[in-house]
């Protein structure tokens, strides 16, 4: 059986190729670009990016609702496979989760960089201070940072629980190929793991314990972004469906990534055996649903906009979807409910040239859907006021350019350091498919 | 003697239900001072080993009342003793904006406690452990699978944990030393 645990363990410890080489050096200049966006805005203030009265919330918010959907997506669909205990865990759960988390840093940049003095952040903690001020906890924004903070937490102890047995994978793989150094760091992180049976037991008593109440954080961290809009009275915003909308769209953009990391890895670290043709179909499909799932809230946007609603949010919606609005609303309906159906089709899902562009573009769809709230939401506010428009600073495209490379970087070393699949969930699944075999 | 003292005898195997086998043979003989170990999970040599993973549940869920109740009583006295703001007359009181804070702090307590609680019943991390000086013990991160019988049993004679060993039929047995 040393099969299994032999290519995804090289995959970790042979040098890199050049294509990986490349693809970290264009990373690391993004990250240099986000470097700069982040000292402008601590340097200069939030007044470097387009944000003004009545958009207050400009790319920050649509950049900061975006990541988490994609961290929620991912996370939510980790943690389902881990308590449903279903096959394709093994192929994708170890990379949802390493996208979720590298999501969540990326998105943990917005609302600490919008906050304007970045570096008073702590001011939202519940602390004793001399000026004897405490944080009021009916706020929006001490909700907002505990909830990040959980999320960021939890999200991280998901990934590492499930990771410490194969983290002493890795230290017996190095220590037999002589890297000595490298066998130690595994094995600190691997906190003396031994496969000791009864370790395992209480192990994944605690693993399907953290993908459960995972689950309710999930919901919390998405409606919460949604009902912050939801409480305005802007017209475009101000509506009980907000939530379910916010998170129903986020999907696709989580899984949407997923299935485009499935076919990257498993071509560029010669994994097809594990993540194989079934798992790329499941896959597929459940991007393909999700996609079904976010048609019917466009289309149940439009209906109860359009049928029920009262003069000032159809007025709302009408600027939304048919005036100015028209091409992110559209180009979102298109990139996210749409283009995902093609993946029914076997043929197109098995391939990389189509189910790579297709996920990102759904990803991108997603950015679209929250730039047509955030932004367009304001084409018609509450009050007739002089809007001057909005449109982003070069500071603002470097931020979201930046966290895109950040999170590359992240997927990127996480795939070289760290089994891209999970071992022992391989090996458990293989032994499992030959006992069935031997009944018959 | 230049030989250190043995810290137990290890039993390797090549098939998982060999090893569960195994335990439940040594569980029948009487050995308490045993420990199993395997690449991947498996419960019915946990259960044959007599280990529960209920405790870890209930860590957490105890963890997770208790931080969801610090949360909410920090949020109380904040509001309505150390700060009280009167906000168009609402009460400072006004416990369901308490909820959304109990609620996460409360899962975040869970989960921080369903790891360390885990370690803590796993007695992990150590930096060492006798099983490691077993041959080939690296590969029960792999594909190999060992029983290991302590030299703590009351059982415990060398020769005889040998041969109740060989007679489980194993790829091979070997004392651990610290060698």
């Amino acid at each position: 059986m040393s099969d299994i645990t032999v290519p995804v363990a090289e995959a970790a410890l042979r040098p890199g190729a050049w294509s990986f080489r490349l693809s970290v050096a264009a990373c690391a200049m993004g990250i240099i670009v986000l470097a700069a966006s982040v000292a402008a805005v601590l340097v200069w203030g939030v007044g470097v990016w387009g944000n003004n009265i009545p958009h207050v919330w400009g790319f920050d918010l649509i950049a900061y609702a975006w990541w988490i959907g994609i961290a929620n997506a991912a996370s939510l669909f980790a943690s389902i496979l881990v308590l449903r205990r279903h096959g394709l865990r093994t192929a994708v759960n170890r990379f949802a989760e390493a996208a979720a988390l590298a999501a969540i840093l990326a998105a943990g940049f917005y609302p600490i960089l919008h906050l304007g003095r970045a570096w008073l952040f702590y001011w939202t903690l519940s602390y004793p201070s001399y000026t004897g001020l405490w944080p009021q906890f009916g706020s929006a924004l001490v909700w907002d940072f505990w909830g990040i903070m959980s999320h960021i937490i939890v999200t991280s102890l998901f990934w590492y629980i499930g990771l410490i047995p194969d983290l002493a994978t890795m230290r017996d793989r190095a220590a037999m190929a002589g890297r000595t150094t490298l066998a130690r760091a595994y094995g600190l992180l691997a906190l003396g793991w031994r496969g000791s049976v009864a370790h395992w037991h209480r192990h994944q008593a605690a693993y399907r314990m953290v993908a459960a109440l995972v689950l309710p954080l999930l919901l919390w961290a998405q409606t919460v972004v949604a009902l912050e809009f939801a409480t305005t009275v802007v017209p475009a915003w101000h509506q009980a469906r907000l939530p379910l909308h916010v998170i129903v769209t986020g999907l696709p953009s989580g899984l949407g990534i997923v299935l485009a990391l499935a076919a990257v890895l498993r071509v560029a670290l010669s994994l097809e055996r594990f993540i194989d043709d079934k798992d790329m179909d499941l896959l597929g499909q459940l991007v393909a649903c999700a996609a079904l799932a976010a048609g019917l809230a466009y289309a149940h946007e439009l209906l109860v906009g359009f049928l029920e609603e009262d003069p000032t949010t159809r007025a709302a919606l009408a600027a939304r979807v048919l005036g100015d609005g028209a091409t992110a609303y559209w180009g979102a309906v298109l990139l996210v409910a749409l283009l995902p159906q093609l993946l029914w089709s076997a043929t197109l899902r098995r391939h990389a040239l189509a189910t790579v562009p297709i996920g990102l573009l759904a990803a991108a769809g997603v950015w679209l859907d929250r730039w047509s709230i955030v932004v367009d939401g304001l084409l018609r506010p509450h009050l007739p006021s002089m809007s001057r428009g909005y449109s982003p600073s070069l500071a603002e495209w470097g931020l979201l350019g930046g966290t895109i490379a950040l999170f590359g970087l992240v997927l990127l070393l996480f795939g070289r350091v760290i089994p891209a699949v999970s071992m022992y969930e391989t090996r458990h699944e293989e032994s499992e498919a030959e006992a069935e075999e031997e009944e018959r | 003697m230049s030989h250190p003292p043995a810290f137990g005898i290890m039993a390797e195997f090549t098939e998982g239900d060999a090893l569960t086998g195994a335990v439940r043979a040594a569980r029948a003989a009487g050995w308490t001072r045993l420990e199993a170990y395997s690449p991947y999970p498996l419960p019915e040599a946990a259960e044959a080993l007599g280990v529960s993973a209920a405790p870890v549940g209930y860590i957490a869920l105890a963890a997770g009342a208790v931080g969801a109740a610090i949360s909410a009583g920090a949020a109380w006295y904040v509001s309505v003793h150390l700060y009280p703001v009167n906000v168009g007359g609402r009460p400072p009181n006004a416990w369901p904006v308490f909820m959304p804070t109990t609620y996460l702090v409360g899962i975040l307590w869970a989960c921080a406690a369903a790891l360390i609680g885990m370690l803590t019943l796993n007695r992990l991390p150590r930096l060492n452990h006798p099983a490691f000086f077993a041959r080939g013990f690296n590969r029960a991160t792999e594909d190999r699978f060992f029983l290991f019988l302590s030299v703590e049993d009351p059982l415990y004679e060398a020769d005889e944990a040998s041969h109740f060993l060989r007679s489980l039929s194993p790829l091979r047995v070997t004392e651990v030393r610290s060698t």
